[in-house]
């Protein structure tokens, strides 16, 4: 049923009225109304969304676009700066808006569509899965064995983000031993640069981040996508968030989602961008 | 005062350098705080932070008349925790309050003398509420440190900017929620942020122009900076901390510290290392979860003390050292206290950082079983939380322990008392442990990731929160009162054998010093989690304090949230005296 019929069928059924109101009060309504679609992007995280020169760019940035487009409403975008976890980021984007008093989006791209991460977080709707997202080892041939054991990597320098998996997974893994190997820096494109400049061996990021250092560095580096034993999650698929009264609005960008995907839209963007596309696996999948 | 001051500048031909106004706080009146009860000049009541006031026209005797003299409203739709301590000079209360604002108010009247909001700007993303915890005063100014990490200088009399200077950078989730310190001349100040990816440091800038002079950072393998130069190298390269981890190794030095005059040094307390999962970094870690003693001039590290070696459960040990004299076994000891967010009390020679005693302050600590004779703690391995490399077959976390304290610690921030007529430490305490993981699957920025869970329980039903008045020579508990909610906000004591504290409830409390039994109470409207305050005006004793309901607590919820969920947020000053007869 969509939105005319269910106000043809209220004006024959005055009786409902009541009811009819809080049914039509819906959130795709109102992005109808306003003309616009408020998009959370996170900031500072290529090759998703960040600013080059001032612009915002990204394969978000770009799939929001295409997803208001396909509304046919405009699209407006909110930089979310990550806080510790996206349990965090949900609250502050999707449903109730940051301690500052920034408003919510009204859509927040790169959520992890996972079923126990969205069974905690109830107050948001996990939909529309259009990336399947994985790490990587990346390795200069010429210095490093990327395809053989990862403790004979033992000796040559690792480049890793602080605080991300693929830095607990090398610190901890194999009884420590690549620990004293493993060289910190505070972003995934700082690791793939120190791997670039030659400081480093390898480094290991998500797929994309990968994928972007090695457009970046114009050399052909080895990319190993697997196996990695014992680490604890081996890809994770990537969708959007709406709050939970927004249902109406996260199926319809479900369906453009999937719409966008079959015509090849999607592909193009991450093509534009250098990054393969993964088509999303599947759900709770580890 | 101020009209004789002009005069005498006028007469000296000095008045065209000077500006309009009277001159404020010298180096010797901050030094000298605690001593004169017509003003509070630090955050502290003095520079050892003892919250101690000498004065004794309210006591237990007549608090019992104690009613508000005025309370002030901080207004807007900003109400959040108001964890600030009022500031009083020459007949003006500075405070802070939540989202970086700061008040001058007339100590007399309550009005409003001037106000100054920060401008924050967007994506700031403070870890625990948008607090601040007060102001400095000196000379003819007042500072404040802001939520995007920015000190904030002041005209004491206008309200106008002085200076401005960035210490960190907020876009990498630095912030600033300290009361900032004045000791010789500079402005000493901790840093705040995130979990991962800082270092803490401490800094002195010149308080004049805001011009850094020393920078010394708190994990070993990091080398300090002096009046522009790069000074020495704290501690030394991969002692406790393996490959580069020490780079990123947290230590934060978020609340700030303490000065002692006698010895010279200031005391700062490092928060904890990280990654979270201790078994990534096998080590003692330092300097996290310490305490350091610090040579003002230099910025040199003189002594320190680790309260919790390698921490595995966040125990935080930022808590302030209190200097005071330690009379034990016929022998008077320069000393200082801590409690610790790890449920123990530490006391140490403040000269030198040796260990004394560390003895618990709350009911239940789960992982040590007490301190050996050189300060080491005798852990439990049984309680330290598993390592995920050695899960079960088709788990991904590790091993979950049941620790106590929990993570928001035996003690949080908010700052204890010591008396020196009854020679107690009053402790505001927390009764709570935790469930502890490591490695749970989540999510940061759109990636999977392995953080720690925790799960926070009260240990007991009926409260959480507990007033302790601790014997330091002995560790004995002299008295303690029991709160439903927890404790979140800090102890005043006073000659007048009084202590007061604040309640989640609402509440500013007095309890006697020596017995611990309720003298007077009030209900300020919204959850007392501010410092109290007392001074001496116009031959009257004056009490002030923030109501405010807000800081990490209500952040966390679980079965904690239960003894909060009906707390009204507000935010304002509340000024008491006794009515004249």
């Amino acid at each position: 049923m969509n939105r005319r019929q269910l106000l043809a069928m209220v004006a024959t059924l005055p009786l409902t009225a009541g009811f009819s109101r809080f049914a039509v009060a819906a959130p795709l309504d109102r992005v109808m109304q306003k003309g616009t679609l408020r998009i959370a992007v996170y900031r500072d995280n290529p090759p998703w969304s960040w600013r080059q020169q001032g612009k915002l760019v990204g394969i978000d940035v770009d799939l929001g676009r295409a997803m208001a487009e396909k509304l046919g409403v405009k699209p407006e975008f909110m930089e979310l700066t990550a806080d510790e976890n996206m349990d965090d980021d949900l609250r502050n984007a999707v449903w109730k808006g940051s301690i500052l008093g920034e408003p919510v989006a009204d859509v927040m791209m790169h959520v992890p569509y996972d079923r126990e991460f969205g069974l905690r977080n109830d107050m948001a709707v996990l939909t529309g899965p259009y990336h399947r997202e994985s790490f990587a080892l990346a390795c200069d041939p010429a210095r490093t064995d990327c395809q053989g054991a990862l403790t004979d990597m033992a000796g040559s320098a690792i480049a890793v983000e602080t605080d991300s998996v693929p830095d607990f997974y090398l610190t901890g893994a194999f009884g420590g031993r690549l620990r004293g190997d493993v060289v910190h820096h505070l972003s995934a494109a700082a690791a793939m640069a120190d791997l670039i400049t030659g400081q480093a061996g390898a480094a290991m990021a998500t797929l994309a981040q990968v994928e972007l250092g090695q457009k970046a560095s114009g050399r052909k580096l080895v990319v190993r996508r697997g196996p990695f034993p014992g680490l604890a999650k081996q890809g994770w698929d990537i969708g959007i968030a709406v709050k939970t009264d927004s249902r109406d609005l996260g199926y319809r960008l479900d369906d453009v989602i999937a719409g966008l995907m079959a015509d090849g839209a999607i592909a193009g963007i991450f093509a534009s961008y250098s990054i393969t596309h993964v088509p999303p696996g599947g759900q709770g999948d580890r | 005062m101020k009209r004789i001051l002009l005069a005498t500048c006028a007469m000296l031909g000095l008045a065209a350098a000077t500006p309009t106004f009277a001159a404020g706080p010298t180096d010797v009146d901050l030094m000298n705080d605690a001593a004169t009860t017509g003003d509070v000049l630090t955050y502290g009541m003095g520079p050892q932070a003892q919250r101690y006031s000498p004065l004794k026209v309210l006591n237990t005797e007549n608090v019992s008349k104690l009613v508000p003299a005025f309370s002030f409203s901080f207004g807007g739709e900003k109400q959040r925790g108001q964890e600030a301590q009022p500031i009083v000079h020459d007949g003006t209360i500075y405070v802070t309050g939540s989202y970086s604002r700061l008040w001058a108010v007339d100590a007399r009247t309550g009005e409003e003398k001037w106000q100054y909001d920060a401008r924050l700007p967007e994506g700031i993303m403070p870890c625990c509420d948008v607090v601040n915890r007060g102001a400095a005063i000196y000379g003819d100014m007042v500072y404040f440190g802001t939520l995007d990490a920015k000190l904030v200088a002041l005209n004491k009399d206008t309200g106008k900017v002085v200076w401005s200077k960035k210490m960190a950078d907020y876009e990498a989730g630095y912030s600033y929620t300290a009361a900032p310190m004045i000791v010789d001349g500079k402005i000493i100040t901790g840093n705040s942020g995130g979990e991962f990816g800082i270092i803490g440091k401490v800094e002195a800038r010149d308080a004049k122009t805001g011009e850094l002079i020393w920078s010394r950072p708190t994990i070993e393998g990091h080398v300090g900076q002096l009046n522009g130069k790069d000074s020495t190298m704290t501690g030394k390269l991969n002692a406790s901390w393996q490959g580069d981890m020490w780079k990123q190794g947290g230590g934060a030095t978020w609340l700030g510290g303490t000065y002692d005059p006698e010895t010279k040094l200031i005391y700062m307390g490092t928060g904890n290392p990280a990654p979270w999962n201790s078994h990534l970094r096998p080590g003692d870690n330092l300097y996290t979860s310490s305490t350091l003693a610090i040579d003002p001039n230099t910025g040199e590290i003189k002594w320190h003390f680790q309260t919790t070696p390698h921490d595995g459960w966040d125990f935080d040990g930022v808590n302030e050292f209190i200097p005071f004299d330690l009379k034990k076994d016929g022998k008077t000891i320069k000393a200082g206290a801590k409690a610790d967010r790890n449920g123990f009390f530490f006391v140490l020679d403040r000269t030198n950082g040796k260990f004394i005693s560390a003895t618990p302050f709350v009911s239940k600590i789960t992982w040590a079983k007490g301190f050996d004779k050189k300060g080491r703690p005798i852990y439990d391995p049984a309680n330290r939380p598993g390592n995920p490399v050695e899960a079960a077959q088709g788990e991904t976390k590790g091993k979950s322990v049941f620790a106590a304290p929990s993570f928001l610690g035996g003690k949080n921030w908010m700052p204890m008392a010591y008396s020196q007529d009854t020679g107690l430490f009053y402790v505001p305490a927390n009764e709570w442990g935790m469930d502890i993981w490591n490695e749970g699957i989540n999510y940061k920025k759109g990636a999977a990731y392995l953080g720690a869970g925790f799960n926070i329980k009260p240990l007991y039903e009926d409260h959480i929160g507990v007033l302790r008045a601790i014997d330091p020579a002995t560790g004995e508990t002299k008295w303690e009162y029991k709160n439903k909610a927890p404790l979140w906000g800090g102890v005043l004591t006073t000659a007048g054998n009084l202590v007061f504290t604040g309640t989640p409830e609402g509440y500013l409390k007095a309890f006697d010093a020596q017995t611990g039994k309720e003298v007077w109470k009030f209900n300020t409207g919204s959850g007392v989690v501010g410092s109290p305050v007392t001074w001496e005006q116009d031959g009257e004793q004056y009490v002030a304090v923030l109501s405010g309901w807000g800081g990490a607590v209500p952040l966390w919820g679980g079965e904690v949230a239960k003894s909060i969920q009906h707390i009204n947020q507000g935010g304002s000053l509340w000024v008491f005296k006794l009515p004249k007869a």
